[in-house]
C-alpha cells in the first residue's frame, strides 16, 4: 500500500483547517502534540488510509459490450 | 476539442458530441453507481438512467457547474431512489460520536496483514460493511473520499452545506471502520 508522504505540518494543517483554526492557534498546538504523543490517533488515522485505499481500488470492470448496450440504449449507436 | 465545444454541439443533437460526452464519463459514473449500490446490474442501469436524463435535459444545462458535477448529482438521484426501493431498515444511520469512537470496536489495525483487494474475503468485508451504512453517507463518502472530489463539489452535488458535508464524512469513516473491525475480530 502506497501513500503520498506528508509532513506532520500538512496534517496539523489539513486538521487545524477543518477545525477553522489557526495553525499557531492554542488549539492546533495542543492538537500536534496529542498526535506526536498518542498511539491510539496514529492507529485511527492509519486504519482510515486503510480503508479508504481498499474502497478506490475495489473498482468494477467496463467492458465493450456494457458500452454498446449503452450507445444502443441512448439511440446513439 | 474542449468539453464546452462538445456540450454547445451536444445541444444541437450532434451525435458524434454526444458519444464522446458518453465516452468521457462512462466509466466514472458505472463505478460510482457500483461503489453506492454494490451490485454491477444496478449500477449498469443506474448508469443509463442517468444518461438518459443528460440527453432529456442537456439543453437546460447552463455551464455554472462543471458537467462532471451535474452529471454526479443527477446520478445521486437515482443512487437514492433505487435504495428507497429497498426494504426500510436495513441501513444504519451512524450514532454519536462517542458510540462511533468506542474502544470497544478497536481492532489491532498495525497487526492486520496488507490485504490486496483481489482478495474475494477482503471484498465481501468491504461490501458487507458499506452495505449496512445509511445511502446519504454512502454518498458523501464516496464522492469525497473514493472519488476524491473536493469537499466543496460533494456539498454541490449533494445540496449539503460544507460543514454537513464533513460531519457525515467523519462519521461514515468511523462507521465503516467499526464495521471493517468487527468483520476482523470474527
Amino acid at each position: 500500500m502506497k501513500f503520498e508522504p506528508v509532513t506532520c505540518k500538512d496534517v496539523i494543517i489539513h486538521i487545524c483547517e477543518n477545525l477553522n483554526e489557526d495553525i499557531d492557534s492554542d488549539r492546533c498546538r495542543a492538537i500536534k502534540h496529542h498526535i506526536e504523543n498518542c498511539e491510539k490517533c496514529r492507529e485511527y488515522g492509519y486504519s482510515i488510509e486503510c480503508i479508504i485505499d481498499w474502497y478506490r481500488e475495489y473498482d468494477p470492470d467496463f467492458t465493450d459490450t456494457q458500452h454498446d448496450a449503452l450507445l444502443k440504449k441512448l439511440g446513439l449507436e | 476539442m474542449s468539453e464546452e465545444n462538445l456540450i454547445a454541439r451536444a445541444k444541437t443533437g450532434d451525435k458524434e458530441a454526444l458519444r464522446e460526452l458518453v465516452k468521457k464519463y462512462e466509466k466514472t459514473l458505472y463505478s460510482f453507481a457500483f461503489k453506492i449500490c454494490r451490485n454491477r446490474d444496478k449500477a449498469e442501469n443506474i448508469m443509463q438512467e442517468t444518461f438518459l436524463s443528460m440527453l432529456k435535459s442537456l439543453k437546460g444545462f447552463d455551464g455554472n457547474s462543471k458537467l462532471s458535477t451535474w452529471l454526479y448529482r443527477i446520478s445521486v438521484n437515482h443512487c437514492l431512489m433505487e435504495a428507497r426501493k429497498q426494504k426500510k431498515g436495513i441501513f444504519v444511520e451512524p450514532g454519536d460520536d462517542d458510540e462511533l469512537f468506542s474502544d470497544k470496536y478497536a481492532a489491532d489495525w498495525s497487526n492486520i496483514p496488507h490485504k490486496s483487494v483481489e482478495n474475494q474475503e477482503l471484498k465481501d468485508i468491504l461490501d458487507r460493511s458499506i452495505a449496512k451504512l445509511a445511502p446519504e453517507y454512502r454518498i458523501v463518502f464516496t464522492l469525497r473520499d473514493v472519488q476524491q472530489l473536493s469537499t466543496e463539489e460533494t456539498a454541490g452535488i449533494t445540496g449539503l452545506s460544507v460543514p454537513a458535508v464533513k460531519s457525515r464524512l467523519h462519521r461514515a469513516r468511523a462507521f465503516l471502520r467499526n464495521e471493517i473491525s468487527k468483520e476482523f475480530q470474527k
